[in-house]
């Protein structure tokens, strides 16, 4: 009896050491998981064939897409760091070695090259010809020593109604690769998107009109940034185009946050608020994979069907909510001064006078020739990276990641799978100790031989599956490192491909922007001659004088001017002594905004805009108020005050047919 | 001031001279022009009219009768019921039915008769624009047909020359007009006035299709050759692109993985004999 007890005791201690050993390997493996991704991007189905019902003012292109291309050398130190320092998604283990880390963070780089040009596809399919371009940016060093953006092309130095920045993102710890954290890698793809148009058209969101959601905050403050730099080029009396840094690198640098409100993507475009869409790992398209596996074939994109059809379809619904004049203005304002700087500010407003339209159609038709030149740029920068060598390459990394991801989560069943053997062994041992020894009740010889055999048999039994259980956790844990070693392994054998993959598109892209900028400065020199041979004179011409708004600040005015103030259309700018940026577009006499007049107040606790009549700088009678979060209301104003809600359609700087 | 060169050519082709030069030659001829300039009206209403002018057209040059065509499309265009009326007003000048419609032309160009009787230049213009509507389906089906016939007569340049001879024209009548007052004249000041203006306009449509047409031929060679250039430029570099590089990465990596596993095996015989030994 002594004996049977000692024995269950010492089997008791065996399980429990079993146990222990058991949850300790189970917290080391966890319950695997496959590096699942969700079979199309929740925007699918949003706006299916969005036809284009806008129309892309003379002069100005649709869309830009802006994407990081590559990382200066000089700027990898700091890139790697913010991108480390940064990430979206969770947590980062203490897991990752930094080489592994810059692994990931170039292959985010390589990979929003390539991935850029499934959307750039998809929109030059749905816009007309010449109305999309491609703008790769160099992630580099500011003047300030700050990690920025900057672009390869001339490509935003021309007006457009939307941009959008494109990412693909992957959580920059590689032991998190299998889990639930953003990856983009083999058939797996994170997008980070953002969507913008200029302030102007969207002075509360600070431009930005849809954007994945960590990354809002940031686009706001780069638009605002941007705002404020334009703003104060215009006070010193020129009209140039900013060009904001990618919103990626912005979120990256932890640049500055402006909150703006957000909504999620179900609830649609609204007015005043950014749609807000969700981090999410979408699987590329399987039959595309398995067609890319059989040949190489540059016209199959997995990512079409899943993510690029419908983004490029919800960009189509945004450009055609967005009011195109007013996101392209001062842009082409911009554009047009570096043909004629005494139309440029005229065309904020613009005019039904016969000379300045005979003018301004001389003057966009010649960005109409700079658009399709750089046209040519963007779809040659198309062809050398997706159909070229380059893509070739691409494309076979990414199905080499696919058999290693493939290979992960093979892997990953089979660890599932012993882990839980290693329960059910751990269960049957734990159910054969809880029985018990038999046999201590027994008064006959024959029950106490019967007892005997039987606790011989459960002591084997138990022995059998404290011996199942511990072989299926080591083999849970010897899978679970096997998996991490091949996605280190993988990591490490691909760099010199991640290497040449970036020198070649650095070779690339600035030969083509060398061949282009040689020519364009020529093809601009041309056309200018061109202009100044034809164009008649105008009779109102714009000039820099002097504006204010009543604050008692006195800022700068570019448009009609009389006796060195204000005095006709234009645009003016001016700064109180509180911080508040004011900027108004429309019609001034005597120095002040008087008449129909578009007037954008940024403050520290947002920017807000007001259109209607102004008398004296004061906003008077009805007023279309926008603001952060809310619909556009009318309200009706005086002298600068709201005294409550208005029927009355406000006049508007932009429509001729107006009252000024 | 001046005709073009396709103004001459027609005129050539149909015998005329209607060369300022020749023009400033018949000055003193002013005064001795023909006497009986019979009203046209009367012309007008026979059912023929349209056939027997256009019968005097160039017909053995399609070029030339195109140009001659369009150009009396041209001179009556931007016209309104209240400017013709002002020319019948202001115009004092009775053309003859024999006249034939280039020698028209030819007076209204002409630099001396414009300035010293404006009254006749705008008669004359006032009988073309005439012609010009009564004939208008005559005259835009000849158009088509010879556009037809003939695809490159659709040639921007090549009309652009046309549109401008036909302005000089129109800006002559416009002179004529307000040198006889007409823009003082509280009836047709108006219709003077929008006259005018469409003559600017209409400048400024023609002088902005020679722009757009220069420029489609520099946006033309520039866009060629910058995608020339960028193709060649992508094609040298993606050949030079070491095609082994990935190939290698792989290859290296599908060895690791293979290590991995044997690796794995080894362990896992190692841990099997550890257990069942007893070990564990």
């Amino acid at each position: 009896m002594a004996l049977v007890f000692k024995k269950v005791s010492l089997q008791s201690r065996r399980l429990c050491a079993v146990a222990l050993m058991m949850s300790a390997a189970l917290i080391v493996t966890g319950c695997a998981t496959t590096a699942t991704g969700a079979k199309q991007s929740s925007i699918v189905g949003l706006n299916p064939g969005q036809p284009l019902k806008a129309q892309a003012p003379a002069g100005s292109v649709l869309a830009v897409i802006r994407y990081p291309a590559v990382v200066e050398n000089s700027a990898k130190d700091s890139y790697y760091k913010a991108f480390e320092n940064s990430a979206i998604g969770g947590a980062i283990g203490r897991g990752s070695e930094a080489s592994e880390v810059e692994g990931i963070a170039d292959s985010v780089i390589v990979k929003s090259n390539y991935f850029a040009l499934s959307l750039y596809k998809e929109m030059a399919a749905r816009l007309p010809e010449h109305t999309v371009l491609l703008s790769p940016h160099a992630v580099k060093l500011g003047a300030d020593g700050q990690l920025t953006s900057e672009p390869f092309t001339k490509a935003e130095s021309l007006p457009s109604v939307v941009s959008v920045d494109f990412a693909t993102y992957s959580f920059p710890d590689v032991s998190k690769m299998m889990g639930s954290e953003p990856l983009t890698f083999g058939d797996l793809v994170t997008p980070l998107v953002s969507v913008r148009t200029d302030h102007i058209a969207s002075t509360p969101t600070q431009g930005v009109l849809f954007a994945s959601a960590p990354l809002i905050p940031y686009a706001a403050g780069n638009g605002r940034n941007d705002a404020v730099d334009s703003l104060k080029t215009l006070q010193r009396g020129q009209l140039e185009a900013g060009v904001p840094e990618l919103d990626f690198i912005s979120y990256l640098t932890k640049g500055e946050r402006v909150n703006v409100a957000a909504a999620s993507l179900r609830s649609g475009l609204k007015e005043n608020i950014v749609t807000a869409y969700p981090v999410e790992k979408i699987k590329l398209d399987g039959v595309a994979l398995s067609q890319l596996e059989q040949s190489n074939d540059a016209s199959v994109d997995p990512l079409e069907r899943v993510f690029s059809d419908a983004m490029a379809d919800q960009i189509v619904h945004i450009i055609n909510n967005t009011d195109t004049k007013r996101a392209v203005m001062a842009n082409k304002a911009a554009a047009i001064s570096s043909y004629d700087p005494s139309l440029a500010a005229l065309t904020y407003v613009g005019s039904d006078e016969v000379d300045y339209n005979a003018r301004l159609r001389y003057a966009e038709r010649l960005l109409d020739a700079e658009r399709k030149y750089l046209s040519v740029q963007s779809l040659r920068v198309f062809d050398g990276v997706h159909n070229g060598e380059m893509g070739v390459q691409m494309r076979d990394m990414i199905l080499a990641e696919y058999d290693v991801l493939e290979e992960r989560r093979k892997l990953a069943r089979k660890q599932n799978q012993a882990a839980a053997f290693a329960v059910l062994g751990a269960v049957a041992a734990g159910a054969a100790i809880a029985s018990g020894p038999s046999g201590s009740d027994c008064t006959t010889v024959e029950c106490q031989r019967r007892a005997q055999r039987t606790n011989a048999g459960n002591a084997v039994l138990t022995q059998l599956a404290i011996q199942g259980a511990l072989i299926a956790t080591q083999e849970a844990i010897a899978l679970n490192s096997r998996s991490k070693a091949i996605g280190r392994n993988y990591l490490s054998s691909i760099v010199p491909a991640l290497e040449q993959q970036t020198s070649v598109t650095v070779d690339l892209l600035d030969s083509s922007e060398t061949i282009t900028a040689i020519r364009y400065e020529d093809l601009k020199s041309k056309l200018q001659n061109l202009y100044s041979t034809r164009q008649r004179s105008l009779d109102t011409v714009a000039t820099r004088c002097g504006f204010n708004t009543g604050s008692g600040s006195v800022g700068t005015w570019m448009g009609v001017c009389e006796g060195g103030q204000a005095n006709g259309s234009g645009a003016g700018v001016v700064q109180n002594s509180d911080g508040t940026l004011v900027e108004y577009y429309g019609y001034a006499s005597g120095g002040m905004p008087n008449g129909a007049g578009l007037m954008l107040v940024h403050s520290a606790s947002g920017s807000q805009a007001l259109e209607g009549n102004f008398v004296n700088g004061r906003a008077e009678g009805p007023i279309r108020v926008s603001k952060s979060g809310q619909s556009d209301r009318i309200r009706s104003y005086s002298e600068g005050q709201d005294i409550g809600a208005s029927s009355a359609l406000p006049a508007s700087p932009f429509n001729l047919s107006v009252v000024r | 001031m001046r005709l073009s060169f396709i103004f001459l050519s027609c005129a050539a082709a149909i015998g005329f001279a209607a060369l300022p030069a020749f023009a400033q030659s018949s000055a003193g001829e002013v005064g001795a022009l023909p006497a009986a300039y019979s009203a046209p009206k009367q012309a007008q209403r026979n059912p023929d009219y349209c056939i027997n002018i256009l019968a005097e057209f160039p017909a053995d040059d399609n070029e030339i009768r195109y140009q001659f065509l369009r150009l009396t499309e041209e001179m009556a265009r931007d016209m309104t019921p209240d400017f013709r009326n002002a020319l019948d007003k202001y115009g004092d000048w009775q053309i003859s039915a024999d006249s034939s419609m280039l020698g028209v032309i030819e007076d209204i160009a002409n630099p001396v008769l414009r300035q010293a009787a404006p009254e006749i230049t705008v008669a004359n213009m006032a009988y073309v624009i005439d012609f010009a509507t009564i004939c208008e389906p005559f005259i835009s089906g000849q158009i088509k047909s010879l556009e037809a016939f003939d695809g490159t007569l659709t040639e921007a340049s090549f009309n652009a020359v046309i549109v401008d001879d036909a302005l000089f024209l129109r800006q002559i009548l416009s002179d004529s007009m307000h040198r006889l007052g007409a823009d003082g004249d509280a009836l047709f000041a108006g219709s003077v006035a929008a006259y005018s203006r469409a003559l600017v306009t209409t400048r400024d449509a023609a002088e902005f299709l020679s722009f757009e047409d220069e420029l489609g031929d520099l946006e033309a060679l520039y866009m060629d050759d910058l995608d020339g250039r960028l193709k060649r430029s992508n094609d040298v570099i993606n050949e030079e692109m070491d095609t082994e590089v990935l190939g290698d990465a792989i290859a290296l990596n599908d060895s690791l993985m293979e290590a991995e596993k044997r690796k794995a095996k080894e362990r896992q015989i190692y841990s099997l004999i550890r257990i069942l030994g007893g070990g564990g």
